[in-house]
């Protein structure tokens, strides 16, 4: 195999996770456009979703099957978390809704793990073993799998707020609530209808990603931290941005484990901290995010 | 009482004189309690301006009627009461509100902020949208009020000037056909040039379509020359009322409690 096929070879592994992390940076995206709030139960709902998912092909439902009905019910708790857990700290201080969600995902973990046990589960592939054969690179079925959900999901989002009423009014609110709401646009209403959105975003990325992590209720925490860098290196309010800083970061960390000795596959966890380091350092605002200008 | 007639013709305005009726309002923020019970009414068709210094409580006031702060006492318009609704009530009761700030959607187009401002008439597609062609006109009537939304259509709203951000907050507000549309303090920010240009479109409005308005201003003699009524509100509670003209032309009065000279112009 030649350098370059190896190279090849590399990236293309890196967008097969990095379509993983842009779902779930996609999530965190949406969730702070609409309400300025991080999520840091993003990755846990995500997981919890996985479970939901996996009890559905247990007990004996096709796997095509399970995927809609896990997304509908992923949609519609991510709605009740809204309403139940973040409405009623809706405008306290910043610090106090990032202690919720953090509480959020504690308590999340938690039931997954009282519910199915922390012991790990082998999840179903829902892609064809094999691949294709490239010029030498090999592209798996499954990457190819990941990379076109994912794919789908970026087109059905576009749609949806580009060409839709709702998400005109969506926008609206993610840009101006209060004028929003002198216009008679039920503000609270679309926000439920955000984090379910959100939340149905992030079940895609854990359940493309649980036939390779294996499912258990610490799944997600990894991928989260890699779903951060590409949100941060996007700039954390575009959507578009987070699919490229997650693609980014899935080849990044491929090709440092695989070619920087030192890093290797045990101290690639390292390579998302060190991009969002350097993003914040370096460009605060990230690659197509705008930097926040406030009068004193 | 017989009033002296003013440049603006009352008769026609006056067939309902409690169209927007304020009785006992009180008002405030946690502990501050601004307004003091304002009591006054618009009638139907009328511009009704609401001046005095900064402090005074004229944005509260606006707040008050839209829902945006909580307030006691009454306020109804044309019968309903609106105290105690929220701001998404209050739009579909019909009112207005163009707050102070221009608050247009900056990440919008031009055109897609007058759609929003249409929202209530239209409605999910599910719905059916049996306003969709009176929407499409009433765009069109925008655009003609102000020819320089049609341009930018197109155009993100961040990406306007101040002047054309304040057209298009109003263009957005006048979308929902109110009947009651609230603006504060158009003329923030603007040069003179464009206020005065903004106060004229305001004027026509309120003549082509008889929409009621309540504005407030700072800028005493802009607002007084497209209103019909004026009341001066001073911390908290109005120190004078009556019809514009006769506010415009008692200088004195108007210059102790506004700080400003409202100086007349000279009739003929």
């Amino acid at each position: 195999m030649s350098a370059v096929t190896d190279l090849l070879q590399q990236v293309v592994e890196g967008l097969g996770s990095g379509a993983v992390y842009a779902s779930l940076a996609l999530a965190l995206v949406l969730i702070h456009r609409f309400t300025g709030i991080v999520n840091f139960a993003q990755g846990e709902l995500a997981m919890l979703s996985t479970y939901v998912a996996w009890q559905l092909v247990a007990s004996g439902m096709p796997f095509w099957l399970a995927l809609p009905v896990t997304l509908a019910v992923s949609f519609a708790g991510g709605m009740l978390v809204e309403r139940i857990v973040i409405r009623p700290v809706q405008g306290a201080p910043e610090l106090t809704v990032v202690i919720v969600t953090v509480g959020l995902f504690i308590f999340v973990n938690a039931l997954a793990g009282l519910i199915w046990s922390f012991t790990v589960k082998d999840f179903p592939q829902p892609f064809p073993d094999g691949g294709l054969d490239l010029a030498g690179v090999r592209v798996d079925w499954s990457t190819l799998g990941i990379i076109g959900v994912v794919a789908v999901v970026m087109g059905v989002l576009y749609l949806l707020f580009q060409h839709t009423s709702i998400g005109l009014v969506m926008r609206a609110v993610a840009c101006n609530p209060a004028s929003a709401r002198l216009s008679g646009i039920w503000v609270g209403r679309v926000l439920m209808l955000g984090w379910g959105l959100a939340a149905t975003v992030g079940a895609v990325s854990g359940v493309l990603v649980a036939p390779v992590l294996f499912l258990e209720p610490n799944m997600m925490g990894g991928v989260l931290i890699y779903a951060f860098a590409a949100a941060t290196l996007g700039g954390f309010d575009s959507p578009v941005g987070a699919v490229v800083g997650g693609l980014f970061v899935g080849v990044a960390e491929t090709l440092t484990g695989a070619y920087v000795g030192v890093i290797g596959a045990d101290l690639k966890v390292g390579v998302p901290l060190v991009i969002i380091l350097a993003v914040l350092l370096v460009r605060p605002q990230g690659l197509f995010g705008r930097a926040a200008v406030e009068r004193a | 009482m017989s009033e002296p007639t003013t440049d603006r013709t009352e008769a026609e305005a006056s067939a309902e004189p409690d169209f927007l009726k304020v009785s006992g309002l009180h008002a405030g923020y946690g502990q501050a309690r601004v307004l003091q019970g304002l009591d006054f009414s618009v009638a139907r068709g009328e511009v009704c301006a609401i001046l005095g210094p900064n402090g005074a409580g004229k944005t509260t006031t606006l707040r008050a009627l839209s829902g945006m702060v909580r307030g006691r006492g009454s306020v109804t318009l044309n019968g309903t009461e609106l105290l105690g609704r929220s701001p998404e009530q209050a739009a579909r009761l019909g009112v207005a509100h163009v707050p102070e700030g221009r608050g247009t959607f900056n990440d919008l187009t031009v055109e897609e902020n007058l759609r929003i401002g249409a929202h209530l008439r239209t409605g999910p597609r599910w719905r059916g949208r049996p306003e969709r062609a009176a929407v499409a006109a009433d765009l069109e009537r925008i655009y003609d009020y102000f020819p320089k939304l049609r341009q930018r259509s197109r155009q993100a709203a961040g990406s306007l000037s101040g002047g054309e951000q304040q057209m298009l907050a109003i263009g957005r507000a006048l979308m929902l056909r109110p009947s009651l549309l609230l603006l504060d303090e158009p003329s923030l920010g603007l040069a003179p040039l464009v206020t005065r240009e903004l106060f004229e479109i305001v004027r026509a409005v309120n003549e082509e379509e008889r929409t009621t308005v309540v504005v407030v201003e700072q800028n005493a003699q802009l607002a007084l020359d497209i209103a019909h009524r004026a009341h001066v509100l001073e911390a908290g509670r109005l120190v004078l009322s009556g019809p514009a003209q006769q506010i415009r032309e008692d200088g004195q009065v108007a210059e102790v409690y506004l700080g400003v000279s409202v100086r007349s112009r000279k009739a003929g």
